[in-house]
């Protein structure tokens, strides 16, 4: 694959701010029709049971506003940390040639220290989002 | 030049609705299967531009109810027409929603009518899915033909779209009596020949032949020896019984005598097979009642009846809940339907009816039929609403301080939960930390209906016991009421029966696999299992006439011979079942997300498998081979070569592989009935209690009365009791008959596989997911109508 880095290969960037806006406003103007339609359009009867919330057909217990253990939480955000650490490795990946030897060596290290990380969060029982798994 | 406009758009608007229509994913009971049949490959409902189920009213312009309204559920029924959105239509599907059909009985409301406004009626029970599919299009038409929408979808006033049609008032607009109006003064056939109420039955000056007597095995006499040396005087063994050795006992040393059996006892009896009770009020002077104690031993095999007689209006006797956990929702029920009360239950509190239902329904004083009671209506249905889950919750917290858990309310009404069940989760994050459960939303009183319609009428109900079982179902009532009166069953009408059975197996099964694969995740199946469950149904509609319900089989044989062209049907599917089959198991059994759903998930060890009455194929998941056709074979299964599948880990993927390869098994029986299907009668000559035949009906004078007494006030079954159990699709299916000698039984009672089975959900479910909990309901194969009866 070749790395892109010929400007050339994209669009020259040209704005042409009377066509933006005239874009912008139709979009705006289609959106706001459709909005419009779907909501004037069509009978409406509004009851108590309607708007109620559905829940299997039966009254819901309690609000829906109310504190959730979230224990998939740490697996998300350990997710986003690496995913970030990834756009590092994709960039050198880009450029590989150019740093040679001496990128290869600390992008490695790096690794090696993502790769720790992973390693400690696995061993300390941070991807075990259950607690009767963590338990068992 | 305006109306010109509005009528052009009323056209377009119509022809664009009559073609996209969105039914809801809604069913009350055995007519929502043949809904769901209606859109798979063979009925195509995507046709007639009504595609997909939705899941939620939101989504959702036409309700079709189909199934049974029951008086628990209409509340639900109503909310759920209520939230769909304008313009919104109703189907009522099949006699049950339509008028309450053959269950008028005081759970179910006589007509959805009364609640709802309905466009269309579909008739039959259940209606057949062309009969669904021309409901549709009915719809249709009234759509196109009556319907002027243009003025309301543009706010000009006028107009009409959807339903107009007004709710009907009994009395006024429609009549509850299922004879048609006119017939009001004249009492029902059949009421005022049930106790406690009738004097001078005429069954009285029949004779019959006093009630079989079966000889005790070895082994329960040396039993009945030792319990009477050891509770001398508290014990009585009743010397003549048709079914298993019976004990009455004395209410104070019930206990001692139970944990004998169950710890000490040789062999040991270790299942709790069925606790119920019997209002002796219409038999006996005073007020009382017998608790009935069925027990199991594995070892044996053998049963054992204990009853204990109990004094007073209002009893109370202690709890056997801290021997068998499963008894918690036996005696909930025998409280709910008798009133009796059991000292030291943990919840003691109504099961199948309504929380704040008035009288217990199986007692012979309370009123029988919807019909007797005032009708059900629209403020009925605003004001009695289901219990808020967090009370279910709350009970038996052990203190108020936990932390306020999250509450996941699933059902009654949810598509994964295979009918109207109600889950309650408190959830830990996704995980469940305790599941309640709240049944009785299908309780269609099949068990007082028994104890009103003569013993032939009977048959019809039994049928809609397991509505995927079909003629399965007769097969255990009609062996209870065979036993306690001795018919012998001409062996051609037995292989009969067990090929129908084991066709009927096969059916099931193939529903339980789309369904399962599909809570999972793999919608394909559906699509392809469904064919071959009506190639099943070909061959049972060709034999019997019906297709879910056939109510075939009567007592002493089967309704009809085999026609023409049995043979080669049979032939037919035998060949090329066995290549579907596997091409099925291809796709799932070794599918990486399938097993990756259910192995290891919902785990049910055997000991509690058995300590919770736990039975059929999802006990054999738990590793033990234990199956009634072998076990206490019947209909003459012993003749016949399969083996009992069984499977280790008692996890959801042991219980589909037990499945799938009964559906080997079972095919091997079908092959072996097909081809050796012995000559001779299909219905014994015993005509004391069968139903001639119309040729000997017509011919002959002793034929012809016995017809006359048989079809109008029934045969006269001998006094006494027995219970019969046949292994059907889910399990152990029971009918505990009692007879006082009269047309129709004293006492009917049907222990279901389901009932204890999803009693034994929560211990599965505690722990895992709530996806898995999906992953658990799908791998039970649970019947509603068979757990609320």
């Amino acid at each position: 694959m070749q790395p892109i880095s010929d400007g050339a290969m994209l669009s020259p960037w040209e704005p042409g701010i009377f066509s933006l806006v005239l874009f912008g406003l139709l979009v705006l103007a289609f959106i706001g029709f459709q909005l419009f339609i779907a909501h004037w359009v069509g009978e409406k009867k509004e009851s108590r049971e309607k708007s109620r919330v559905y829940e299997s057909g039966v009254i819901p217990t309690g609000t829906a506003r109310l504190p959730l253990p979230v224990p998939f939480y740490m697996v998300a955000i350990f997710f986003l940390l690496f995913d970030v650490e990834g756009v590092f490795i994709f960039a050198w990946a880009v450029v590989f040639r150019e740093l040679g030897w001496t990128g290869w060596l600390q992008m490695a290290f790096f690794i090696i220290v993502l790769l720790v990380g992973l390693a400690y969060i696995w061993v300390k029982g941070g991807l075990d989002w259950r607690e009767s798994h963590r338990s068992k | 030049m305006k109306n010109r406009l509005l009528d052009a758009g009323d056209v377009v608007i119509n022809w664009a609705r009559k073609y996209s229509l969105w039914p809801m994913f809604f069913g009350l009971s055995c007519c929502f299967v043949e809904k769901a049949t209606a859109l798979t490959s063979r009925y195509d409902m995507a046709r007639f531009g009504a595609e997909v189920l939705r899941p939620s009213p939101r989504q959702a312009d036409l309700l079709i109810v189909s199934g049974t309204v029951f008086k628990k559920i209409a509340p639900v029924v109503l909310r759920l027409y209520e939230q769909m959105p304008e313009p919104k239509w109703v189907i009522s599907m099949g006699s049950c929603s339509n008028s309450g059909g053959m269950y008028d009985v005081y759970s179910v409301v006589q007509g959805v009518n009364q609640i709802l406004p309905v466009d269309v009626y579909i008739p039959g029970c259940p209606p057949r899915p062309e009969a669904v599919l021309q409901g549709l299009v009915q719809l249709q038409e009234k759509i196109v033909s009556t319907e002027k929408p243009a003025r309301k979808v543009f706010h000009l006033g006028g107009g009409t779209q959807g339903t107009v049609a007004p709710l009907l008032v009994d009395g006024h607009t429609k009549t509850r009596d299922s004879r048609g109006t006119g017939y009001q003064g004249m009492p029902l056939r059949g009421s005022s020949a049930t106790p406690p109420h009738f004097f001078d039955n005429r069954s009285h000056l029949m004779w019959t032949p006093p009630a079989r007597r079966i000889e005790l095995t070895q082994g329960d006499q040396s039993l009945a020896a030792v319990m009477s040396g050891r509770f001398p005087g508290s014990v009585n063994q009743l010397p003549h019984t048709s079914d298993m050795m019976t004990f009455t006992v004395q209410e104070n040393s019930l206990k001692d005598v139970l944990r004998f059996l169950k710890h000490e006892a040789e062999p040991r009896y270790r299942r709790l097979d069925d606790l119920t009770a019997v209002d002796e009020s219409a038999r006996s002077d005073e007020a009382s009642f017998t608790m009935i104690y069925q027990l199991l031993s594995l070892d044996g095999p053998a049963r054992i009846r204990l009853k204990v007689r109990l004094e007073g209006e209002e009893p109370v006797t202690k709890t056997i809940t801290d021997l068998w956990p499963s008894a918690n929702w036996y005696e909930r029920e025998v409280y709910d339907m008798f009133g009796i009360r059991f000292d030291g239950h943990p919840h003691l509190r109504r099961i199948l009816m309504p929380h704040n239902w008035q009288g217990f329904p199986l007692r012979k004083k309370y009123p029988g039929r919807a019909t007797e009671m005032p009708p059900y209506t629209l403020e009925d249905a605003q004001r009695e609403q289901p219990l808020d889950a967090a009370e279910f919750l709350s009970l038996g917290r052990r203190n108020e301080k936990d932390k306020d858990p999250f509450i996941l309310n699933l059902g009654p009404h949810h598509v994964s939960t295979h009918g109207l069940l109600r889950c309650m989760a408190s959830l830990d994050g996704e995980e469940i930390t305790r599941l309640e459960l709240d049944i009785g939303y299908h309780h269609r009183g099949v068990e007082k209906i028994g104890e009103r319609q003569t013993w032939h009428q009977f048959i019809p109900y039994t049928d809609r016991v397991d509505y995927l079982a079909g003629a399965a179902n007769n097969l255990s009532y009609v062996l209870a009421v065979e036993a306690l009166a001795d018919i012998r069953v001409p062996e051609r009408a037995q292989v009969m029966r067990v090929l129908l059975s084991e066709l009927f197996r096969l059916s099931n099964h193939l529903v339980y696999f789309a369904t399962f694969a599909h809570d999972v995740g793999a919608m394909t199946p559906n699509f392809y299992t469904f064919a071959e469950r009506e190639m099943i149904l070909d061959v049972v509609e060709l034999i019997t006439g019906g297709r879910l319900h056939p109510s075939w089989f009567r007592l002493g044989g089967v309704a009809a011979d085999l026609p023409d062209g049995w043979k080669e049907a049979v032939d037919a599917f035998v060949r090329i079942f066995p290549r579907r089959l596997r091409e099925y198991e291809n796709l799932i059994t070794k599918n990486p997300i399938f097993k990756a759903r259910t192995e290891g998930i919902g785990r049910l060890s055997l000991e509690e498998a058995i300590d919770w009455g736990v039975t059929g194929p999802n006990l054999r998941a738990c590793g033990l081979e234990w199956d009634l056709r072998k076990k206490f074979p019947y209909s003459g299964y012993e003749n016949f070569q399969f083996d009992v599948p069984t499977a280790a880990g008692g996890d959801c993927y042991a219980r589909y592989l037990v499945r799938v390869e009964e559906m080997r098994q079972s095919l091997k029986i079908i092959e072996q009935a097909a081809a050796s299907m012995p000559s001779g009668r299909y219905v014994t000559d015993d005509y004391r209690y069968a139903i001639p035949p119309r040729e000997d009906m017509l011919t002959a004078i002793e034929s012809l009365i016995h017809h006359f007494i048989n079809v109008t006030r029934g045969p006269r079954i001998p006094r006494g009791e027995a219970y019969a159990a046949t292994e059907v699709p889910r399990g152990e299916q029971g009918y505990y008959v009692v007879s006082e000698g009269l047309g129709h039984a004293y006492r009917m009672r049907i222990r279901g596989p389901g009932f204890a089975n999803v009693q034994a959900m929560p211990l599965m479910a505690r722990g895992e997911s709530v996806a898995d909990l999906i992953a658990i309901i799908g791998s039970l194969d649970y019947i509603l109508p068979d757990i609320d009866r």
